[in-house]
């Protein structure tokens, strides 16, 4: 006979989620494995020549470029005497500034940080966290796609995101020549929200630059890198030409951060018996040492396989910790859908919600998951309520606040009327007024009547050939009466001139200020220091739209 | 054109002169920038004109519209980039710092050669030789010193590691 509270507890959601149990020698282990190498450096003549067990010669391309360029050299071997648990201690410290943190973290290697996580709970790391942080105060960043790559609908879902609080937005493909159209639908979007947000449309790498480039976007993101030379080599990539490719970025004047997360190896098939959270100690060190400013990590898209080990969340909260640590900006993932428990993406999503990161999800899906073409996320449109509420109850501020219906109505019309207008400016395939009427009262692509894909990838086509560029944007929305718009898009061009943006954590105000850990230093050390929530800022979470006031009842 | 138009024509040919033929080199040393000084588009524009010698804050929205302006005037100068680099360096990101001088290195290497240097430098695309190669002429054709310091490493260690066109 079966039990029915066993036969009722098989019927909730976590039981369709995937668990395995350790297995170390094939590194589907989160952290503190036995098999991780132990930390050690040898420095001799200014050179690394032995790290982590491993002599100079025995280096594989990974540890040459971290050994060469990640490590500060004259510090390492004083930094390498501290004993781990002080060091973890040090973080956990409110006594003990983030810079000082940074001089010991920046000079030690990937298996000492690997050992000095290994020491410290969820609760201390994210007490390190919220010092840690790069940039005085947390931001969020979204998704904004769609299965129809219908630029209107991303338009108008990127301008509601915009007022919604994000800062940085995020579009991709569904087919890849609509690139450039949903590039533009994202920028122009969330610029008419509010002036100032950052965009970027995550495609195949040259294509991603060539559109940098041309003023299609603003940043880029989607630069990944790995923990074992093997996965750098299925990933057709090496340290060097990873480098080589971010000064290229920003050559152009172009914001970029690495992306890397847990579980790629081990799911690649070549993790080389070493745990998530050394492997990926390596990414960031690669990254750190290629002069990236910042890194997307916390597993990101192969977040099922450290949440399917003991500790696995645990885990993603330590490397998101580890990036700040080694002083660079962290979009800390939150984002690939990983369970079927309400309660459980909640729970992992709170270990970056509380402490604040810099952005706290990279991204949050702006539409309805069937929209999102990043295989979906923990945080959908859905949800915004919930977030909300979320910021509310607990009194932190994750990124977002509440709007009222006529705000999103005004918001998401504006951006239709706009891509509508740039369109008509540019010669290219007719936006019509039932699409921007649509797509200002959609929720999905489903309420999204369908365009001539045909003739959009042929105006696509014309258009890369012409070599527009961001001044031919400008001038058609201007030509188009969008004047604010086409001043935003101008704007955005003036700081990829002017480069300030292109230092970690950067993020814009609506008055086009420059707001980064370089003039917004985290400077964290106690109670009531570092970000608080304002006055103004408290009155926006906490206003809740739809909550009963007591004089009118 | 107007007066005023064509003064501004002169003004950008002659800056754009100046700069040609030196854009990797780095800016006059009396200047010296750290943290105090950033934004520097905000604070200190004077000492940022585009890659084309127009200064900050004369690219205006205007100017854009009235054809004044065009694309590669919004184009970020290897100067620009190495005052930022001295911001980073003042924060203790040099690291940051040597990335932002590659990239001022490489504002003079044209869109097209980059690209191909990056295809060049992924696993087993390119010989030893190939890749030192590279490094020369990153080195004499465009002065980009750091770059090709960063192509020569990658010879030498994807050569040892068996990761070069050599072992493919």
């Amino acid at each position: 006979m079966r039990s029915k509270r066993f036969e009722a507890l098989e019927a909730r959601p976590i039981k369709k989620d995937g668990f395995v149990k350790e297995w170390p020698e094939v590194g589907l282990i989160a952290m503190n494995s036995d098999l991780d190498p132990k930390p050690s450096i040898k420095v001799e003549d200014g050179k690394i020549v032995e790290m982590d067990g491993k002599k100079r010669d025995d280096f594989d391309m990974l540890d040459q470029f971290i050994a060469d360029h990640a490590i500060h050299i004259e510090d390492a071997e004083e930094a390498m005497a501290i004993p781990s648990i002080d060091i973890a201690n040090k973080l956990v410290d409110i006594h003990v500034p983030r810079k000082d943190i940074i001089k010991i973290t920046t000079a030690v290697t990937p298996a000492k940080m690997t050992e000095v996580l290994g020491y410290m709970s969820v609760l201390e790391m994210m007490m390190a966290q919220n010092k840690m942080r790069a940039r005085l105060m947390p931001s969020n960043q979204c998704h904004v796609t769609n299965v129809k790559d219908n630029m209107v609908q991303i338009a108008a879902d990127a301008a509601e995101a915009a007022i919604r609080g994000f800062d940085e937005q995020e579009t991709t493909v569904g087919i890849a020549r609509y690139a450039p159209f949903n590039a533009l639908g994202i920028m122009v979007g969330a610029n008419c929200g509010r002036p100032g947000i950052l965009t970027q449309c995550s495609v195949e790498e040259a294509t991603e630059l060539d559109m940098g480039m041309r003023g299609f976007t603003a940043y880029a993101e989607t630069i990944s890198v790995y923990g074992t030379e093997q996965v750098f080599m299925d990933g057709d990539d090496t340290p060097y030409s990873k480098a080589f490719l971010a000064s290229a970025y920003a050559s152009r004047g172009l914001k970029m951060r690495f992306t890397s997360g847990s579980g790629s190896e081990v799911q690649m098939g070549y993790a080389e018996g070493h745990s998530m959270l050394y492997l990926e100690a390596r990414c960031l060190y690669v990254t750190r040492g290629a002069g990236v400013q910042g890194t997307q990590n916390g597993s990101v898209s192969c977040v099922g396989v450290p949440a399917a080990v003991p500790g696995g969340i645990r885990e993603i909260l330590a490397e998101n910790l580890l990036a700040a640590c080694l002083d660079l900006e962290c979009a800390s993932s939150n984002d690939q859908t990983f369970t079927h428990s309400d309660l459980r993406r909640v729970a992992r999503s709170l270990m970056q919600m509380v402490p604040g990161t810099d952005y706290i999800c990279s991204g949050y899906s702006s539409t309805p998951n069937y929209d999102n073409m990043f295989a979906g996320s923990n945080w959908d449109a859905h949800d915004y309520d919930d977030w909300n509420v979320i910021q509310r109850d607990l009194r932190i501020d994750a990124g977002l606040q509440p709007i009222t219906e006529d705000a999103l109505v005004e918001a998401r019309a504006k951006a239709a009327r706009a891509i509508q207008g740039l369109f008509k400016g540019m010669g290219l395939p007719e936006i019509t007024d039932e699409e921007v009427e649509a797509a200002t009262y959609a929720d999905g692509s489903k309420d999204m009547p369908d365009r001539d894909v045909v003739a959009d990838l042929k105006a696509i086509e014309d258009m890369m050939n012409r070599g527009v560029t961001a001044v031919d944007f400008i001038k058609a929305l201007d030509k188009e009466g969008f004047h604010d718009v086409a001043q935003s898009i101008f704007n955005i061009q003036y700081i990829k001139c002017a480069g300030d943006y292109l230092h970690t954590a950067s993020k814009l105000s609506s008055d086009w200020e420059v707001i980064s850990a370089v003039n917004y230093k985290n400077d964290y050390h106690g109670v009531g220091t570092g970000y608080q929530i304002s006055e103004e800022r408290w009155k926006q979470i906490s206003d809740l739209p739809w909550a009963d006031d007591p004089e009118t009842i | 054109m107007t007066q005023e138009q064509m003064l501004e024509q002169i003004v950008k040919q002659v800056m754009a002169s100046m700069s040609s033929g030196s854009a990797a080199s780095a800016p006059s040393d009396d200047v010296k920038v750290t943290d105090a000084d950033y934004p520097l588009g905000e604070k200190r524009p004077e000492l940022i004109t585009s890659a084309t010698g127009i200064p900050l804050k004369e690219l205006t929205l205007e100017k854009v519209l009235d054809g004044t302006l065009k694309a590669e005037d919004l184009r970020i100068n290897p100067k620009t980039l190495e005052l930022q680099a001295q911001v980073a360096d003042s924060v203790g990101r040099d690291a940051f710092g040597i990335n932002l001088r590659r990239a001022a290195e490489l504002i003079a290497v044209p869109d097209a050669r980059v690209l191909e240097i990056y295809n060049a430098l992924r696993p087993y695309r390119s010989t030893k030789e190939e890749l030192e190669a590279i490094a020369d002429e990153l080195e004499t054709k465009y002065s980009a010193k750091v770059c090709a310091q960063l192509v020569r490493e990658a010879a030498y260690i994807g050569y040892k590691r068996k990761r070069t066109k050599e072992f493919k």
